[in-house]
């Protein structure tokens, strides 16, 4: 712990977990400066009425494309595709696959399922971690880490999904988002393209 | 039932069954609440209006893809996350500079030169947090979700909640002390 950190006791009282009386009193000043802190926090709602008339403006003459939406999640087979992909000078070749290992959650003979087992394969060798970010996960890079399975840099998850439609991206290093080059990509919108995967 | 009070549900249906029109009810109902989230993560009005108003557009064309229309609003923030994410990989070279926006604009205010001061010293260090760190300070310390519901919200645990935010507090600490 460095001079700058609070101390664990400080931190759960900006928890909101205990109250400044339940610090020792060699802790009420660094207490009472956490406290100030937290004092200074701006919750005012900012007003942005102008918002809607330019949102409805740009949404008249649209469709949800509900169409799309169906057609992806009609059930389809998931092939298996292994394809080299050059990533950065850093990364000398990746590769990647989708693989479906099962279906969970319904009859052999039945039309959907309700969830499905993927596996999501990557191959980095001079990657120092990849995981997986994308609708399942809320996008958080940090929440399905992929495991390196053997020297040739092949990096591992496998997933049970529901069934429908994900959109998702390799995040490499940490920092580095790249789509998937064996599945389709959309444009998320925000100039990344990002994997799609129709269960 | 006041219109007002209906569940986003049905507003939700109502828009896919063909009446647009309503989902203006949507933009009026959480605009606001979610600029304060997005300006608090860019560090300025101006960009937090965008992201809104982009994330309101995406969300419309992507409305069937809400496969909870009573949760419209949890997908919603979502796509807003994103947004605001995206933005941030784009712009964080010149995000401390735009803070200067949004501070001023909260300076118009009738509080005190010393809180005015205080808030725009926060905002200026909250702007040197990873976009992670800063986003669990917002939801708890400005939107006032606690531990459980972000968890739910970015489905992810509330201990690993707690490690970015005890690491957000030691960052604030430092940066409000090099400031001072």
């Amino acid at each position: 712990m460095t001079e700058s950190n609070f101390h664990p006791r400080v931190k759960q009282l900006l928890d909101g977990e205990i109250t400044l009386a339940d610090l020792p009193p060699e802790l009420r000043r660094e207490g009472e400066d956490a406290l100030r802190l937290l004092a200074a926090v701006d919750r005012r709602t900012i007003e942005v009425a102008g918002v809607t008339d330019r949102v409805m403006s740009a949404v008249r003459g649209r469709t949800p494309a509900r169409s799309l939406w169906r057609r992806l999640i009609e059930p389809r087979e998931v092939r298996l595709r292994v394809r080299p992909w050059l990533l950065a000078p850093a990364l000398a070749a990746a590769a990647a696959l989708v693989l479906w290992l099962g279906r969970t959650g319904a009859p052999a003979d039945a039309i959907a399922p309700t969830a499905v087992t993927v596996r999501f394969l990557l191959v980095a060798p001079d990657a120092r971690s990849v995981s997986l970010a994308g609708t399942f996960n809320q996008w958080d890079a940090s929440a399905t880490p992929l495991v390196r399975t053997g020297a040739a840099g092949v990096w591992t998850a496998t997933l049970t999904l529901p069934a429908g439609q994900h959109q998702y991206a390799f995040v490499v290093d940490g920092a580095r988002w790249m789509p998937d080059p064996a599945a389709p990509a959309v444009d998320d919108g925000f100039g990344r393209r990002n994997s799609v995967l129709a269960l | 039932m006041r219109p007002g009070n209906e569940p986003d549900g049905h507003i939700v249906r109502a828009v896919l069954a063909g009446d647009r029109e309503r989902y203006a009810e949507l933009v009026e109902r959480y605009r606001d609440r979610y600029a304060r989230y997005a300006a608090q993560m860019l560090g300025s009005v101006d960009a937090a209006e965008d992201a809104v108003q982009d994330a309101f557009v995406r969300a419309f064309d992507q409305l069937a893809q809400c496969q909870d229309p009573d949760k419209f609003i949890g997908w919603f923030f979502l796509i807003l996350r994103n947004r605001c994410f995206a933005e941030q990989r784009r712009s964080r070279s010149y995000a401390p500079l735009e803070a200067a926006g949004m501070v001023a604009a909260a300076d118009r205010s009738d509080d005190g030169m010393e809180t005015a001061e205080r808030r725009r010293a926060l905002q200026q260090a909250l702007l040197k947090l990873t976009p992670e760190q800063r986003e669990v300070f917002v939801l708890k310390h400005v939107e006032g979700l606690s531990y459980g519901e972000i968890a739910e919200r970015l489905s992810t645990s509330v201990p690993s909640l707690k490690m970015r935010m005890h690491r957000a507090y030691d960052r604030l600490r430092e940066q409000l002390r090099e400031q001072a």
